[in-house]
């Protein structure tokens, strides 16, 4: 059978490329209907059986899409290393899938503990937050460089919204990031929805700083060649605490900063997330579009990056206090 | 051990561990000397997480245990699971196999002993939809006439399982999956105590599961077993003296349960325990 393959959002405004997560309520709508977009993103460990039907509609969505693999479980953060049975798993879909991105986020859910089963390495599944410490930078570095020179290829690194704040740090979030970016040659993946839950959340556990300010001087901070996607969702407000849920739209704020970033950063591929709740396909690609609107109307002023990071290298307990926090993804 | 490991497995141990056991207690313990407060809410929220993906994976691999206890139960059982055999590597869709032999222990349910083997068949049919691909080869059977019988076997289906119950397991599964056959019937057969041989495999991308028959199923077995077609052949024989190999294979075949003949060192079969 001879389709057309669908047509890319308009390129002329050299605005960015935008795409959505697919998930599985949206296969068929997605096949079926091949909405104009950049691309589609997926779950690594979704596909990591080695046949049957979701590796197969996989293909088929490669076959109309470039597609952006972003794992979840690497546990890049671990200081037990890395899986070697999750990094072949990954290897193997890399080899068939031949993404345009691969990326999985600067936290950990693998180590020792004893179980009913008994004593050995489990894993979470979840994205739990690694101290900003030299050691776990150190940890970080090391796992990420096996990946890529596994895959061949560097990976993209997503900065976490994290619920626990440890007591240790050395540096604070963006600085760990440009740390580990310039020793490994990673790109940063960033999702704008989890700075600004972090700040919310940072408020709520008694910070004082302005949440969008604490996000933008974030953004700032951040090396902005090294940026190679950047992840916009929904949460939840719960009264006691902020959860990235990406349950619902985009919120006014996180827009606002998107513009920011894209300001900063320039026309970065830019991924709507929604994996709680999943609305009808219509919903996602409204999203997609106000994600274009936003970034044609985002201001470029862009910031030194040395210059902002020399304000975020001195290690500052009190900032740490009022930012951090998780990512439940909620989608493993 | 290192700080960073410390530290890992401290909240690891406080999200994981069975809530109020003195492993979690413990690990609670060490946790709180090593964050910022407030801490209870985020680690809350973690514990939360877990569960809930917990009991969409175990709903997702058995949706016919999932039917037959109900959500709570199913969730309270995820539950436990989840605590008590954590997941051991970062794909979900890997955990949860321990469920059967969860159920054969788990008193409250003693006068359902049936659900163990429904679940192992379920578990079976999850494997099966992920089994790395395979394709017929009808070309291949030549090789059943053109090579020793004793170097020959056959190439079965991707998934391909057998599950032997007390219990009409197969029939159970099929009338709540596909509705064949009626879920009247399917009760009549668990009353009568029907035993069955439920066999799994996957035809194209669709896992499938259907009552074995004696011969059929002690043929099967040693395929899967590894060895060759005559010794299955001899099983089959010894089990069902009429059992009819060719008439049985022009249904494997067409079911898309059998794909090919090979060399019994070229075969390339998926086993599951």
């Amino acid at each position: 059978m001879t389709t057309a393959l669908p047509m890319p959002s308009s390129r002329a405004d050299l605005g960015p490329e935008v795409g959505i997560g697919w998930r599985h309520p949206h296969y068929g709508a997605l096949l079926e209907r091949r909405p104009a977009l950049d691309f589609i993103e997926v779950h690594s460990e979704n596909f990591f059986a080695p046949g049957g039907a979701a590796l197969a509609v996989l293909r088929e969505g490669r076959a109309l899409y470039p597609v952006s693999l972003h794992g979840v479980g690497l546990s890049l953060g671990s200081a037990c290393g890395v899986d070697a049975w999750h990094l072949d798993q990954l290897a193997r879909l890399v080899e068939a899938i031949d993404p345009v991105r691969v990326s999985d986020h600067a936290s950990f859910a693998r180590g020792a503990l004893d179980t009913d089963s008994g004593p050995g390495l489990v894993h979470g599944a979840d994205l739990l937050p690694v101290p900003f410490t030299r050691e776990a930078l150190d940890v970080l570095c090391a796992n990420v460089q096996r990946v890529q020179e596994r895959l061949r290829r560097p990976i993209a690194v997503e900065n976490l919204s994290a619920y626990l704040r440890w007591r240790d740090v050395d540096l604070v979030e963006p600085a760990f990031l440009a740390e580990l970016t310039r020793r490994t040659g990673c790109q940063l993946l960033v999702d704008v929805n989890n700075i600004f839950v972090n700040a919310l959340n940072a408020r709520l556990w008694g910070g004082e700083t302005e949440p969008l300010d604490a996000c933008r001087a974030w953004l700032d901070a951040i090396p902005a060649d090294r940026v190679a996607e950047i992840h916009l969702a929904g949460h939840i407000h719960c009264g006691d605490i902020v959860i990235d849920d990406h349950g619902s739209r985009v919120c006014p704020e996180v827009w606002s900063l998107y513009r920011h970033a894209i300001g900063r950063f320039g026309a970065v591929p830019t991924l709507i997330e929604w994996d709680t709740d999943v609305p009808p396909l219509d919903v996602l690609l409204d999203e997609a579009a106000r994600a274009r609107a936003a970034a044609q109307r985002a201001p470029h002023t862009p910031v030194e990056p040395a210059e902002a990071a020399a304000a975020w290298t001195a290690p500052d307990r009190s900032m740490q206090a009022r930012t951090p926090m998780p990512d439940t993804e909620a989608t493993l | 051990m290192s700080t960073l490991a410390l530290q890992q497995q401290a909240l690891l141990g406080a999200v994981l561990h069975e809530p109020g056991s003195p492993a979690m207690r413990d690990a609670q313990a060490l946790l709180q000397r090593l964050v910022l407060e407030p801490s209870s809410r985020g680690l809350a929220a973690y514990r939360a997480n877990g569960q809930a993906l917990a009991e969409r994976a175990l709903a997702a691999a058995y949706p016919v245990v999932a039917a037959m206890v109900g959500p709570a139960c199913l969730n309270a059982l995820a539950r436990t699971l989840w605590h008590g055999h954590p997941s051991r590597h970062g794909d979900v869709a890997r955990w949860g196999g321990d469920l059967p032999a969860l159920l054969e222990l788990e008193a409250q349910l003693a006068d359902f002993p049936y659900l163990a083997d429904l679940a192992r068949v379920e578990w079976a049919l999850h494997l099966a939809a992920g089994a790395p691909d395979d394709s017929a080869e009808p070309a291949s059977f030549a090789l059943l006439t053109q090579q020793d019988p004793a170097t020959s076997t056959l190439r079965l289906a991707p998934g391909t399982a057998l599950i032997r119950s007390a219990w009409p397991v197969a029939s159970l599964v099929n009338a709540h999956l596909h509705g064949d056959p009626a879920l009247p019937e399917a009760a009549a057969r668990l009353h009568r105590r029907e035993a069955e041989r439920a066999l799994v495999w996957r035809r194209a991308l669709r896992p499938l599961v259907r009552p074995s028959d004696a011969g059929e199923a002690a043929l099967l077995e040693v395929l899967l077993r590894r060895q060759g077609l005559v010794p299955a052949l001899d099983a089959a024989l010894a089990t069902d003296p009429g059992f009819d190999f060719g008439a049985w294979l022009a249904h494997a075949v067409g079911d898309g349960l059998v794909l090919g003949a090979c060399l019994r060192d070229e075969r390339d079969v998926t086993i599951h325990p």
